[in-house]
């Protein structure tokens, strides 16, 4: 076994623990943070470690129409994420790297959405329905972003490669990086719609529709959704830093790792505040919005194909 | 006196049809009325002299008349007058025109009037079951005196499903409740919806009715009533108390002393103030702020803390008596009470500005569920809901009861009709029920807490009394009886003419506005009903019904 095989499989593991071990303590972190905001005490950082435990261990009530689908969908929306987490670079090299590119990327990315519609389907309830129904809708409206902030990447990369584009590419034309400047302001803006929390939660409003897709999941199940849905938000503040804020990921071992995962943290902390300061949006409404970035996300694209 | 020129112009149209008159005080008018005319009386003044309908009750008189009863009530808000059109029906056939026709907002009291009292509103549109379950046998009704207060019929099914309506062509129904997130307690809407968007709905309500006038009028004593009006309601239990104990010292004439009708004064004031900081955290947490849902939620308790401490209880006082009140205020309580107002005002402000700066918060409220002058006249809408609308209307200054005559006070209203209207009336309603309370402190004179009650109360005469509960009027009507208990106590909580309103305000609006329109009008429904078990062992799922959750209960008791 040669050196690189060996760092594809290792830095992949690593990239996996890193993300099941450490994403139910950003949300820990992210419960904390909103609780003092609500000037309340909150639970414990560790709480969402208890609640996975918990769910783990409770009996799996199999309640939807097809339940066969609901298993394979509640697999493989942890599958999918946990996939992207060896795509992505977490404070060392992307592990998977010459095993794929950026579209493959997001395919993936656009899966593990999939993965909750066949939830919803599965379900079969009105209210998953209607929650599907919303997902799809933003999940249209979103990939474009993602899919123009990734191409001006691979534009001024010259590659689809991950570790080309994945490492600042947005900025790398020529002069000022103005298409990089414009698609780091709509990520941004976009970013709470990709983790889906609060004003973005839409498909899941709780006090709309009782959990949209999840309604007819519990147990077992809904811990790997829950999970997966932690893991999302480190996967695509990982994907952020990668694209927008490279600097210092090359340094040496323990400052470039650590300086990445302070990054993340700091989005984690955003991600809190937008939530906690925000009431949620109606479907219309953030479609709307959504197309608007759209608009200006495409500027950016055609200033990149100009070398900007 | 204005009752009197309104009674001339009753009598100038309708001479011949009105039986006899009775005005106890000027701003209380009875008129009793030949079966035949209601309908034409009660849209003159519903429509020409621009009443206001309150609620239409159905009576079974049969012990002591002979005949039965309805009444139907309007207020005259700006005359500062309550009327009741009665009528007497013979006893063999309880049916009189329904005047839902002229008056849409009867539609609901008279389907009640038809399940309880067994009195048939003839031509009414939409004759469906209202109260009763669908498994309840046809000709029982539970008002009338020769049901007992604890009968169950034969005949009665308990697990019979509900009938609902088709739902109009190309719609799918959306099951809205009876248990939801959003719905503190069991109710059911069936949205009928296109899309994204409610087309219509139907709503099924009263699953837990209690029976809680059934069980004054045959076992409770005029003075243990209070205690229970108050468990109409978790949150304005204190209204409905003293809305009762009002109306028996109206139709009584009795006066409380000055000092009773202060503390009525601020402790309903106090009710509001915890009320409005609820809806509006509640209404945060709806549209998914759950921030200002927690900070609401932070600031309102030291209003509980406070009422515990007046009364011993955070929420059901045990304030009322006829004629006059149990607690008292201590200088002490003054002086926390004061300082608690003032805390909660400095905190409020932050709140307000908020909420009232809050871009996201107006989105989502602004144009959603509005109801216009017109529904609100049509539906009988009350209190914020009626206000948002532009219609300047508040029970405690065009209907003075308790302290509010001796007390100044702005009434808040705006103009869309929408949500966001709704949300500015109730929060700038809590500076002036702090403002009301100040006032109430500054000017409460020493002096007995009851009035001293020599003789028996008198028998069959009618008291009205409506009171401004958070959620709008609250309005009791009270017919004096026998056994030192009233014969007939009707309540109508401001949430039975609000929800009436609630299909028409969701109608073409998105499913994502429903949860928000709703908790809009603040509604208020009622609690219990049956669990499930399952054993582990077998799987076996068991599904347990209120009989044996009952024999439960009292073997435990037991």
């Amino acid at each position: 076994m040669n050196r690189a095989m060996t760092w594809t499989i290792l830095g992949s593991l690593l990239n996996v623990a890193a993300v099941l071990l450490l994403a139910p303590l950003f949300q820990g972190v992210l419960r904390k943070i909103t609780a003092r905001i609500q000037s309340r005490q909150g639970p414990p950082v560790w709480q969402p470690y208890f609640d996975l435990l918990k769910l783990l261990g409770k009996e799996d009530i199999e309640s939807g129409e097809t339940p066969t689908m609901q298993r394979f969908a509640a697999y493989l929306s942890l599958a999918t994420v946990l996939a992207i987490a060896c795509l992505v670079p977490m404070g060392f090299a992307v592990p998977l790297n010459g095993m794929g590119d950026v579209v493959l990327l997001i395919y993936l990315l656009t899966l593990s959405g999939i993965c909750t519609l066949l939830a919803g389907i599965a379900a079969g309830s009105t209210y998953s329905l209607l929650g599907i129904s919303r997902e799809m809708m933003s999940m249209i409206s979103l990939e474009p972003l993602l899919v123009v902030t990734l191409v001006t990447g691979a534009l001024h990369a010259h590659s689809l490669r991950l570790e080309s584009v994945l490492n600042g590419s947005p900025y790398a034309g020529s002069g000022v990086p103005w298409s990089g400047l414009i698609l780091l302001a709509v990520m941004l803006l976009a970013f709470q719609a990709f983790v889906q929390r609060v004003p973005f939660d839409i498909s899941e409003a709780e006090t709309e529709l009782m959990e949209g897709p999840l309604v007819e999941y519990s147990g077992p199940k809904l811990a790997l959704f829950k999970y997966s849905h932690m893991v999302k938000l480190i996967i695509h503040s990982a994907l952020f830093a990668a694209l927008f804020t490279p600097w210092g990921s090359h340094l040496v071992f323990p400052i470039g790792w650590l300086l990445f995962w302070i990054k993340v943290f700091g989005l984690v902390v955003l991600v809190t505040l937008v939530a906690a300061t925000h009431a949620r949006y109606r479907i219309d409404q953030a479609i709307r919005y959504f197309a608007g970035l759209l608009v200006v996300a495409s500027a950016g694209l055609v200033l990149a194909s100009y070398g900007y | 006196m204005i009752a009197h020129e309104r009674l001339e112009q009753l009598r100038q149209k309708f001479g011949a049809a009105i039986q006899h008159t009775d005005f106890p005080a000027d701003n209380r008018l009875f008129v009793h009325v030949e079966p035949a005319a209601v309908k034409n009386i009660c849209q003159y003044i519903f429509r020409d002299m621009d009443a206001r309908y309150v609620i239409s009750i159905g009576a079974d008189d049969r012990p002591y008349s002979g005949k039965f009863l309805v009444a139907h009530n309007f207020a005259f808000d700006h005359d500062h007058l309550l009327c009741s059109v009665l009528v007497e029906l013979p006893a063999d056939n309880p049916s009189i025109e329904s005047i839902s026709e002229v008056v849409p907002a009867a539609s609901w009291a008279e389907r009640e009037m038809r399940d309880l009292v067994g009195i048939k509103p003839v031509g009414h549109k939409y004759l469906k079951r209202l109260v009763l379950p669908d498994g309840w046998p046809e000709d029982v009704h539970p008002l009338r005196k020769d049901s007992r207060w604890d009968e169950v019929p034969t005949g009665f099914s308990d697990d019979r499903e509900l009938t609902f309506d088709d739902p109009p062509e190309g719609c799918m129904v959306v099951p809205f409740g009876p248990f939801h997130p959003t719905l503190d307690e069991p109710a059911h809407f069936r949205l009928y919806v296109e899309g994204e968007m409610v087309r219509g709905c139907e709503y099924r309500g009263f699953m837990a009715h209690r029976g809680i006038e059934k069980l004054a009028e045959s076992v409770m004593s005029y003075n243990d009533i209070p205690m229970l009006a108050e468990r109409i309601c978790g949150i304005c239990g204190c209204v409905h108390s003293v809305a009762y104990t009002q109306a028996v010292e109206s139709a009584a004439a009795l006066t409380p002393p000055p000092r009773a009708e202060y503390i009525r004064t601020i402790m309903l004031e106090i009710e509001r103030l915890h009320s409005h900081l609820l809806w509006t955290g509640l209404a945060c947490h709806i549209l998914g702020f759950d921030t200002l849902f927690m900070q609401s939620f932070r600031i309102r308790e030291p209003i509980m803390w406070i009422a515990e401490k007046i009364t011993g209880n955070r929420k059901t006082y045990a304030l009322c008596q006829i004629g006059g009140v149990r607690w008292d205020f201590t200088p002490e309580l003054k002086i926390e009470l004061r300082q608690t107002l003032d805390k909660l005002e400095a905190e409020w402000r932050p709140i307000v500005a908020a909420v009232s700066g809050d871009k996201n918060i107006q989105k989502r409220t602004r144009g959603v569920g509005v109801a216009d002058k017109k529904l609100v006249k049509n539906a009988g809408l009350v209190g914020p809901v009626a206000r948002a609308a532009g219609v300047d209307m508040d029970c405690r200054r065009d209907h003075p009861y308790a302290a509010y005559d001796r007390v100044e006070f702005n009434v808040i209203t705006q103009n869309d009709g929408d949500v966001w209207s709704r949300v500015l009336v109730r929060v700038q309603e809590v500076f002036e029920s702090i403002r009301i309370i100040r006032q109430c402190l500054d000017k409460m004179p020493d002096g007995p807490l009851q009035l001293e009650i020599k003789d028996e109360l008198p028998i069959g005469r009618i008291g009205l009394s409506s009171i401004e509960a958070p959620r709008g009027e609250s309005h009791h009507f009270v017919i004096t009886g026998e056994n030192n208990r009233p014969r007939r106590w009707r309540v109508r909580a401001p949430t039975y003419q609000n929800l009436q309103g609630v299909p028409m305000m969701i109608k073409d609006q998105q499913i994502a506005d429903m949860t928000i329109s709703l908790g809009s009008i603040d509604p208020c429904f009622s609690c219990t009903d049956r669990m499930e078990t399952i054993d582990l062992r077998s799987g076996a799922i068991r599904v347990w019904s209120q009989q044996e959750l009952l024999k439960l209960t009292q073997r435990q008791k037991a």
